[in-house]
């Protein structure tokens, strides 16, 4: 039995047990947590050279064989999503030490976050459709709790729209689970896949389209995205940047590998995935471009760029589905980063308002260097690493003649091209002692703080920013090797059999 | 070697800000070193690159995307690198005396650096998408530059519009290089132009690149961004937005042209714009009271020029245009930093109130006078060898149908040249008596220091020395051209061509230019009175504006903020999704039992009536109570199936969740408030019938696809044996399945140390509020 | 296939959303409840018709029925009673700072909602 493939969930469980009793020794238990994030990136990057080297890995737990036990695996769409989530878990955490306060951490985060990272991991290792589920709820459930920690009114009203609607999907999610069960009489997903190429293609098609509602939700697809925009910005900013990194690429996630092992659609590229994929980018943008507030904008485009990953994954080729693996890895590191800067400025100037921010690139040019690499690797500017992903999908659709999403996705990200500038103009340019006539009615005057000094930043804060800002320019350098991989990645989601036999045997 | 020296303005670049903070203007010289460095390395490689055999390198990058570093440097290559690196040696000179002591110039520096390296990049590239690349670091580094001064709104506001419009561009350009890269199955630049693709794909990819092109080096319609562009300071409009940055649309074109010119439409499109471009810069330079802005309007111009010969791919054209990026980077360059100059000594570049500095600055004046007279196409200077060799390739004629237009537009836009060439001169250092009397004299305007005034004199020096002995710069052109076509045969540059054709036009424009000089002040009142027909920068205000609004709009209609609307579109789009493949193989018949039992039909009756229970109650409790009724009813329901586990852990569950309920429903109002709201009684109505038929049909169906034995036959088998166990669901909880019931108990501590986070704020707040 | 239990599983899906769509938030969590025992009883269906108890004895009998389904349903019971539980006290905590049982519209939306209904008049 291979030991590396269970680590990344156990390893955050049994740490956050151990938090829980370490509770009264705040700095142990901080030392703790980061420890336990640096094992657990150490068990995946050891897990996706394993998967690398030697193939899809597949453990029975308890020693039950597939498909009656529950199987954990694999393979290296999964060992890169471990990698890449991982971490970023752990720059959060870093971040976060700077940021919350210990009122904040005496409510449990940390326990609780170590919970998210284990659900997270599970739902990329899970080989069971049900275990699936429960990995989701583990992720959920820390979520609900991350989301209102503090439990202020702003927060408790946002949590209560993300705890409804996460609660509907997941009841959503077993009804999903049951029919398959009906239809099939097993919820072992690479039996699944045998079993469901058996069942008529357009039962198999309603059920999977059901399931790209469940996950969709998650993964804020339109239109069942509304909920993301209004519960992400109220949390404390580390929560906040660690949800829009990976929660939503969960969904994603779990949309790509049900679409790619057990629903399987008839016709190929998916017109209804592709329609899903423009109306996601071209509303979230627009929203992005409606808002006023850093938080806000930043949260739109998440929803913006899911839909590039989904047009990845509609174009069902070798090259769309690399572009989308690639899309993902790129995107769950600079969106972080992106918040955790956002998160930069709510804490040294209180405010993430554009009416009320100005002239930062002179008060704090550190930080505007870190803004201003992710937000044009996000805008698919050159040479970062979202132009190389953006790139990717621009070829893989054109190589199937498929203009439209391709001039879409382009245009789109003129959009968000024009909606970065705007964060740009409105927070790091400008001056404050300025008086614009506003477009909006009810902005004030900008405050004049005092002598517009150079902004203070607690030092873990700006490491940890900078260190995932560093780890995309690393995308970007090495985007050669990792797009070879994300290619390998896609041969193995298109040609299910290495994973089937393993799990199978 | 061209790598390092891309790396060396980077790095520099990246030192700057430190480096000024030690040297301050200091900072300017030691950022000089990079395009002096990378000027001799072109020298050097001059020699081998016009033998035809170009500098090349690569470096991996990400080639399975087509994306590799390759750079080349040819001898098209090396005249764009003596513009591109040679003007910016000068520039970073000017700097250092145009600017006074202030605590940005680090940056400053940096990003003109890091532009100067981009555009090195674009005109070094070999590989489409590595173009690509470099040109968008173009737009980045021109956003900041222009946007420098960013306290003022304008200065804003014309970055956003320059990126805008060049990004837009950019991205359609994109599309196009994938387009082309595609047919030509290699993104190798000198690959593709040596065996350029045909057919449909290969003429939609080259007319899609011309987004980028036209778009950089504002072509009509995109012209109005390089005016707004004059936010910049002096010394980044001299750069590029003269004679650097604005050309790399022309460069494109230029590699583009031989290859593709014959391609549906592209020649006389690619014409076409240059001209219209050339005329409406040329008419708007002459209504321009802003010195720089009337520069900038002849550079519009000139680019159309220069679009005209280098998108013709016609061998004497394209030598044409060669003369002619050269010249206009000499004379263009030398003129915006007389602007500087002028503007730095006298306080103002508005022509209305500039007079007298003739006689005050002589020696910026005669700079300008060559500088001018270059641009107007005057002998014996370089301006006018290249406009001659212009009219000369398209009096030659065997160019289409387009070529007596672009000839007529080129004489005609030289008259406008020669027009605001002196309009230039004469606004910025005339005597004008009714200037004077206005009180500004520019009496307190002295002559600058002769450092600030070298690089001008020195371009000045170039424009004239070529002008007449042009053999200097005939090499350079011929091998560039040939470099571009290998169709174009070597020729000689002279001053005098004996009285030909071209001559005559030459003349005729001069006199042209003159009368329209003469007649300034009716051209200016003719231009205010003529409404303009297209304004570019109107459509694209209206264009933001209506994106917002339009942003707004939908954004007010998806994102509503109210969570039951929300519900009400998920739930719909959960039924309407799968509806469409769930009903295409038609209604699936009810095929089974109603009941097993009398008993579990009067249970679900029951359950159902008290689940409408819950809705018709008026009271919280009720509701509640209800619940629990329904609750109760599906234990009872799990047992007639054969569940006694499960209805167990219902019954407990269920008794927990009434607790729970009572203990919160204590502190709530007893009875339901009434809403009034807009979504409707019967919309709530028809979506949860819609629901409950769609799960019910979805149940029948999946239901009747079931084909083999469940997985769980093997459990009932195992269990005893194996794992020890007679309640098969108590061994699967603990042993089949262990790993679910870790993730359940997980969820439960989660909720457990959640509810006591929320409790515990509670309980401070309580505190905090009690007195010390 | 147990149609009167497939057909109760459509009623309480049902009502379930009928309260979902409801502005009081303990009507929402009843409806969430009521999703959840529909979602408990689908699996059940999923399972098959009635039969012995999978206890296994040694006497000869009846069938067994599916156990996999009712392992599954009672995880998610569970599961489920620890979301509700937290949605329960967050209710709570709304109710304490904000004086009333309601979901309320998020206010940022509801400002760019007045701007864009501006725009259009």
């Amino acid at each position: 039995m291979n030991v590396l493939v269970p680590l990344p969930v156990v390893l955050p469980l049994v740490a956050a047990a151990a938090s829980v009793l370490l509770q009264r020794w705040l700095r142990v238990q901080q030392a703790f947590g980061v420890l336990a994030c640096v094992g657990t990136l150490a068990a995946s990057i050891a897990l996706l050279a394993r998967v690398e080297s030697g193939g899809v890995s597949a453990v029975q737990l308890g020693g039950w064989p597939a498909p009656g036990g529950i199987t954990l695996v694999a393979d290296r769409f999964s060992a890169i999503m471990l990698v890449v989530s991982t971490a970023v878990v752990l720059a959060v955490l870093v971040y976060a030490l700077g940021q919350l306060d210990a009122a904040h951490e005496s409510l449990y985060f940390h326990p609780v976050y170590l919970v998210l990272v284990a659900g997270v991991s599970a739902s990329f290792l899970t080989g069971d459709l049900f275990n699936l589920f429960v990995a989701f709820e583990i992720m959920l459930t820390a979520s609900y709790v991350l989301i209102t920690l503090g439990g202020s009114g702003a927060q408790v009203r946002a949590g209560m729209t993300y705890v409804v609607i996460s609660l509907v999907a997941s009841t959503l999610f077993v009804a999903g689970v049951g029919l398959v069960y009906a239809a099939t009489g097993t919820v072992n997903m690479a039996d699944l896949s045998q079993r469901l190429a058996e069942v008529p293609g357009d039962l198999r098609m309603a059920l999977g389209l059901l399931f790209v509602c469940v996950f969709g939700i998650k993964a804020a697809i339109f239109p069942l995205f509304f909920w993301l925009p209004d519960a992400y910005p109220t949390a404390p900013s580390p929560v906040t940047a660690v949800f829009a990194g990976l929660l939503t690429k969960v969904g994603v996630y779990a949309i790509i590998r049900t679409q790619t092992l057990l629903f399987v659609p008839v016709g190929r590229p998916s017109v209804v995935l592709l329609v899903i994929a423009g109306a996601t980018m071209v509303v979230g943008v627009l929203g992005a471009i409606a808002q006023n507030d850093i938080k806000r904008i930043l949260s739109f485009h998440i929803v913006s760029q899911i839909g590039y990953m989904v047009m990845g994954l509609a174009l069902f080729t070798l090259a769309g589905l690399a572009g989308a693996i690639f899309y993902i890895v790129h995107h769950i590191i600079v969106k972080t980063a992106l918040f955790l800067v956002a998160g930069i400025i709510e804490t040294a100037t209180g405010t993430a308002a554009l009416s009320r921010l100005a002239g930062l690139v002179r008060r704090a040019p550190l930080v505007a260097a870190l803004f201003a690499v992710p937000a044009l690797s996000l805008a698919g500017f050159p040479p970062f690493s979202g132009f190389v992903a953006k790139l990717a999908l621009v070829r893989a659709g054109l190589e199937v003649g498929q203009g439209v999403i391709v001039g879409v996705s382009l245009a789109v990200s003129l959009l968000t091209i024009f909606s970065m500038s705007k964060i740009w103009g409105g927070a790091f340019w400008g001056s404050l002692t300025e008086q614009e006539v506003s477009p909006t009615p009810e902005a004030v005057p900008r405050p004049v703080p005092a002598g517009g000094a150079r902004l203070r930043v607690p030092p873990t804060m700006l490491l940890s920013t900078a260190a995932l800002v560093a780890l995309s320019l690393a995308v970007a350098v090495a985007a050669g090797p990792l797009y070879a991989l994300s290619e390998r990645a896609a041969a193995n989601l298109l040609d299910t059999t290495a994973y089937v036999t393993a799990v199978l045997g | 070697m061209l790598l390092a020296l891309l790396g060396l303005h980077a790095v520099l670049a990246a030192a700057a800000p430190a480096v000024s903070r030690r040297l301050g203007r200091g900072v300017f010289a030691v950022c000089a070193v990079a395009p002096a460095a990378t000027v001799a390395y072109a020298l050097a490689r001059a020699p081998a690159a016009f033998d035809g055999a170009p500098a090349s390198e690569t470096v991996a990058w990400a080639g399975r995307l087509g994306l590799d570093l390759q750079l080349r440097l040819d001898a098209f290559a090396v005249l764009m690198v003596l513009l591109v690196s040679g003007i910016g040696v000068l520039i970073f000179a000017y700097c250092a005396w145009y600017f006074g002591p202030r605590p940005d110039l680090g940056r400053f520096a940096a990003t003109l650096l890091a532009f100067a390296g981009s555009m090195l990049g674009v005109v070094l590239a070999d590989n489409v998408l590595v173009l690509y690349v470099f040109w968008e670091l173009t737009t980045v580094t021109s956003y900041l530059l222009i946007g420098f001064d960013h306290e003022k709104g304008s200065a804003r506001a014309a970055a956003l519009q320059g990126l805008l419009v060049t990004a837009a561009g950019g991205l359609v350009m994109l599309a196009g290089l994938v387009v082309l890269g595609e047919a030509a199955g290699t993104y190798t630049l000198s690959a593709m132009l040596a065996d350029p693709p045909a057919g449909g794909a290969a003429t939609a990819g080259a007319l899609l690149a011309l987004g980028g092109a036209f778009t950089k080096s504002a072509q009509v319609p995109f012209h109005f961004w390089l005016a707004g562009a004059m936010a910049a300071p002096t010394p980044v409009s001299a750069y590029l937005h003269s004679a650097t940055m604005v050309k790399a649309g022309v460069y494109l074109v230029a590699r583009l042209a031989p290859a593709f010119a014959l391609l549906g439409g592209w020649r006389e499109l690619v014409v076409g714009v240059g001209v219209a471009t050339m005329l409406l810069g040329g008419w708007r330079a002459l209504r321009q009271h802003d010195l720089k802005l009337l520069l900038a309007y002849g550079t519009v111009s000139q680019l159309g020029f220069m679009m005209i010969l280098l998108g013709a791919g016609v061998p004497e054209a394209t030598r044409a245009g060669a003369v002619l990026l050269l010249a206009h980077g000499a004379f263009k360059a030398a003129l915006f930093m007389v602007v500087g100059i002028v503007d730095h000594q006298a306080g103002t570049r508005d022509l209305r109130r500039l007079s007298g500095l003739g006689r005050r600055m002589p020696a910026t004046f005669w700079v300008a006078v060559v500088a001018a007279a270059s641009m107007a196409g005057l002998p014996p200077l370089f301006g006018f060898v290249a406009k001659e060799a212009a009219f000369e390739a398209y009096l030659h004629g065997g160019i289409g149908p387009i070529g007596p237009i672009a000839l007529g537009g080129m004489a005609l836009g030289s008259v406008l040249t020669f027009a605001y060439s002196a309009r230039f001169v004469w606004g910025a250092f005339a005597d004008k008596p009714d200037v004077a009397r206005a009180g500004h004299d520019g009496a307190g305007a002295h002559a600058p220091p002769a450092a600030f005034l070298a690089p001008a004199a020195l371009l000045a020096v170039v424009t004239v020395a070529i002008g007449v002995l042009p053999s200097f710069a005939a090499g350079l052109v011929n091998a560039a051209a040939a470099a571009l076509d290998p169709a174009v045969e070597p020729g000689t540059l002279a001053l005098w061509h004996g009285f030909n054709l071209a001559l005559w036009l030459s003349a005729l424009v001069i006199v042209a230019g003159v009368a329209l000089f003469a007649r300034r002040r009716e051209v200016e009142h003719l231009q205010a009175r003529l409404p303009s027909m297209v304004d570019a920068a109107q459509a694209y205000h209206g264009l933001v504006k209506g994106l917002n609004r339009g942003a707004d709009r939908v954004t007010g209609l998806v994102q509503n903020g109210s969570l039951p609307v929300y519900l009400g579109t998920i739930l719909l789009t959960v039924v309407a999704l799968p509806l469409p493949a769930l009903l295409s193989g038609g209604l699936p018949t009810p095929d089974g039992v109603i009941a097993e039992s009398l008993l579990q039909l009067a249970v679900i009756g029951g359950v159902a009536v008290a689940a409408i229970g819950t809705v018709l109650a008026r009271r919280r409790f009720a509701a509640v109570l209800f619940l629990g009724g329904v609750g109760y009813g599906v234990a009872i329901l799990f047992v007639v199936q054969g569940a006694p586990d499960l209805a167990l852990t219902q019954l407990l569950v269920e008794t927990l969740s009434l607790v729970v309920f009572v203990l919160v429903l204590r502190h709530l109002p007893e009875n339901f408030e009434v809403h009034h709201w807009r979504l409707g009684q019967a919309f709530r109505r028809a979506v949860a019938g819609l629901v409950g038929v769609f799960v019910f049909v979805f149940v029948l169906a999946a239901g009747q696809a079931r084909t083999s034995p469940p997985v769980s036959e093997a459990y009932l088998a195992q269990a005893l044996p194996e794992a020890g166990g007679r309640n098969v669901v108590n061994v699967i909880l603990v042993d089949f399945r262990g790993f679910d019931t870790l993730g359940e108990i997980t969820v439960l501590a989660v909720a457990a140390l959640g509810i006591a986070g929320l409790v515990r704020a509670r309980r401070r707040e309580r505190g905090d509020e009690e007195p010390a | 296939m147990n149609l009167g239990l497939a057909a109760l599983v459509g009623i309480l899906f049902s009502v379930g959303t009928y309260l979902l769509l409801q502005r009081t938030l303990t009507r929402i969590v009843i409806g969430i409840a009521l999703l959840g025992h529909a979602a408990n009883l689908l699996l059940l269906v999923a399972g098959g018709r009635a039969g012995r108890p999978p206890l296994i004895t040694n006497e000869p009998g009846p069938a067994f029925v599916d156990p996999l389904p009712q392992a599954l349903a009672l995880t998610a019971i569970v599961i489920a009673f620890g979301a509700i539980a937290l949605l329960l006290t967050l209710a709570w905590r709304s109710f304490v700072l904000h004086g009333e049982d309601e979901v309320e519209d998020d206010l940022e939306d509801r400002r760019i909602g007045r701007l864009a209904d501006g725009a259009r008049e």
